[in-house]
């Protein structure tokens, strides 16, 4: 694959360039974390950083999105008829994302585009942003990504990977999309010296120390591990927040709502989480999760079982470490995996 | 606080040897630096794993509402006066819990200590009033009095008020302690400004309800947000549903509010949640000079009715 | 929270005070036609408010 140097002076006027063709998202610093966001006029991404506190599943998968729109004005001959929202599918570049994070698009694209079912919303923003990574030199002691089929320089989901050398960076092409839009930029200088990246990347591996075994889930039956007697422990300190699965790259559970207001209408998606009650309530009343319990374990074995076994792509996690870093009471899915990859059940 | 440890998990081994409980709930380390995680211990062995330090922020009083058996329970002045709370409330009866008293010295703010450094932190340890932080090559140590959590920093109850047992003599209580700073400026600004003050607090809200759920106050079996049958508050990241939430918890709190800090704690995106809660606590402190979870005999202000109850804004 | 001085008013009427009652009506309408409309707490379209990239 082509590698591209990108002299660091030349990094903004490339980014202008880019302007005219793509709408820039990256991460920018806000008080004391990044998030991404669309980039200003004039405003770089800044790279200063672990990783963001939000994933960005959110460029194909915002928290709040409207689907459909409505009138019940009668009076208009198309009222009470869903029509569909026209969206901005004009490219978009997104710089700075993690390999996890990449890979994880790919964990969710699993879900948004089967052969069975296309989601219109996923794809088309999908489509349109071209992924520009950025290979992860310093991972934290809660990134566990070399032991989850991911790593820090790992390529899949990704168009381009670039690599920070200091005075300049290098772009490794991965795709076509990738290589269009180093084009626009104008960054055309081949490296001179491409192996560097293999040499970071053994020594950004070498650096994450943290890791989760996983080699013997696949071979445990559902229900041994469903009825395992470490649940109730697991799942004691849980509130039933939302906050690991809403930050979680991977994760992809919505709920559809309809809001009008006045005469006018959306139905729209919003995330839903596993960790609600209202998540699996029924009209009837009955809640088959019903208790805390139920809902901890539904979590764990979605990630760490049930994905597993239903697409045979290794877990459902990519080992970013959010969810251990941002729980309120540190119920770490590493501890869980291991509990339940040791598990040998009584008989 | 680090010596109550050995007291605490000899009352804890003798409670479930003696069988006066069935469970004790207390803390034991987390996987990261400055988190505990809650927990609980059926047997000797299982009271091997309690810590208590500095990271004991979580509000335990939080993870008894609808409990059967027999409870011991480590309770901090706050948790105590949670309990308090619970009991009147009927969320737990009395005669059901033991309460291990712990006199608390404060808890220290882990956002704070992680904004002051760049580098990820690593390991966290104390000592006689000194925190000392570690990671990536840094190491340095603060006083604890400088990062403690904010509702720590101007508490007035460290002392258990309620338990059958105390792990340590119980502290000194601090004195001349200004509450209510942050609440006067707010007051003092037009209510344009005010507007504004709560629409930046939220813009980070993703509606997980870490806060609620970590509140101990927050038991309702269904949630007003949660309420599908009407739905009376959208889904969605609309910023005057994401308000109402937070304000309508906020006055359901009102008089029964102890300002524990578990919902700023719990805030994975570092709201400060408490700045909703905290007029409501200080206005039932100066109307009906009440502090929620001291007494037992008393009703909270907003369930009696007494004449001498300030009415000024009733024309 | 934000709501103007005014805009929120209570007040305890005997239902044998019907001139307390025309008199407070009339003071809470011109106080609050005074402040115009309320402009917060009222939810705009969500299409409007939800469009946030990431």
């Amino acid at each position: 694959m082509k590698v591209i140097k990108i002299d660091k002076k030349k990094w903004a006027e490339g980014l202008n360039k880019l302007r005219a063709a793509y709408q820039l998202i990256g991460p920018v610093k806000k008080d004391t974390y990044h998030d991404f966001q669309v980039l200003d006029k004039d405003q770089l991404p800044d790279f200063d950083f672990l990783n963001t506190r939000m994933s960005p599943k959110s460029i194909a998968f915002p928290q709040s999105e409207v689907m459909l729109q409505y009138s019940l004005d009668e009076a208009k001959e198309d009222h009470h008829i869903m029509k569909e929202v026209q969206k901005d599918a004009s490219p978009r570049a997104v710089f700075g994302i993690r390999p996890c994070d990449a890979k994880a698009l790919m964990l969710v694209k699993l879900n948004f585009d089967t052969s069975d079912y296309k989601d219109p919303y996923w794809i088309q923003a999908y489509e349109a942003s071209t992924l520009i990574g950025m290979a992860c030199d310093n991972p934290s002691s809660t990134c566990f990504c070399t032991s989850t089929g991911c790593g820090p320089y790992n390529e899949e989901g990704l168009d381009v990977l670039m690599v920070d050398i200091g005075d300049h960076y290098l772009a490794k092409i991965i795709s076509k999309k990738g290589e269009e839009l180093l084009e626009k930029a104008g960054w055309k200088t081949s490296a001179d010296d491409p192996s560097l990246i293999e040499k970071k990347k053994s020594q950004s591996e070498a650096k994450i120390t943290s890791a989760v075994e996983t080699k013997n889930l696949k071979d445990k039956t559902i229900l041994d591990l469903y009825e395992a007697p470490f649940w109730e422990d697991i799942s004691f300190s849980c509130l039933n927040c939302g906050t690991c699965t809403y930050v979680c790259p991977t994760c992809w559970c919505f709920d559809i709502q309809d809001e009008a207001h006045g005469k006018k209408g959306v139905r729209m998606r919003n995330w839903d989480s596993c960790m609600f009650p209202l998540f699996t309530l029924h009209t009837t009343g009955h809640n088959p999760r019903e208790t805390k319990v139920h809902r901890v374990r539904q979590r764990f074995m979605h990630k760490l079982k049930y994905f597993m076994d239903k697409y045979d792509k290794g877990i459902m996690c990519v080992g970013c470490g959010r969810c251990i870093r941002l729980c309120p009471v540190n119920i770490d899915i590493r501890t869980v995996c291991d509990k339940m990859n040791n598990f040998k059940a009584s008989c | 606080m680090l010596e109550y440890i050995d007291k605490i998990k000899e009352i804890s081994t003798r409670l479930l040897t003696e069988k006066k409980v069935d469970i004790i709930i207390g803390f034991r380390k987390g996987t990261l630096p400055m988190s505990n995680e809650p927990c609980f211990a059926k047997n000797a062995e299982d009271i091997k794993s309690f810590v208590w330090d500095s990271n004991c922020g979580i509000n335990l009083a939080n993870y008894l509402p609808n409990r059967k058996e027999k409870i011991g329970i480590i309770a901090k002045g706050c948790d105590s006066r949670n309990i308090v709370t619970h009991i009147i409330e009927n969320k737990i009866k009395r005669d059901q819990l033991v309460i291990i008293g712990v006199p608390c010295k404060g808890m220290i703010d882990r956002k704070k200590i992680s904004d002051m450094f760049e580098k990820e932190i690593t390991e966290v340890t104390e000592k006689q009033g000194k925190i000392t932080v570690k990671g990536n090559g840094v190491e340095k140590t603060i006083e604890k009095s400088k990062v403690l959590q904010e509702n720590c920093a101007i508490c007035i109850h460290r002392n258990p008020v309620i338990y059958d047992e105390l792990a340590a003599e119980k502290v000194e209580e601090q004195k001349n302690v200004d509450r209510y700073e942050d609440v006067r400026k707010v007051e003092a600004m037009t209510p344009e400004d005010k507007w504004k003050y709560f629409d930046n607090l939220l813009e980070n809200c993703i509606r997980c309800y870490a806060c609620r759920n970590a509140c101990p106050l927050c038991y309702c079996p269904t949630c007003f947000v949660d309420e599908a049958k009407p739905q009376w508050v959208g889904k969605s990241q609309d910023p005057t549903d994401t308000r109402t939430f937070h304000f309508l918890r906020a006055f359901h709190c009102a008089g029964r509010c102890t300002d524990c800090g578990a919902c700023v704690r719990a805030c994975p995106m570092g709201i400060n949640v408490r700045a909703f809660t905290k007029k409501l606590e200080k206005d039932c402190f100066e109307l009906f000079n009440w502090e929620a979870g001291l007494s037992m005999d008393e009703r909270p202000p907003l369930d009696t009715f007494k004449p001498t109850d300030p009415d000024e804004f009733i024309k | 929270m934000g709501i103007e001085p005014g805009r929120i008013q209570f007040s305890w009427i005997s239902s044998a005070e019907s001139t307390k009652f025309v008199q407070v009506v009339n003071e809470v309408t011109k106080t609050i036609k005074a402040l115009g409309p309320n402009k917060n707490f009222v939810k705009r379209p969500v299409a409007e408010t939800v469009s946030k990239v990431a």
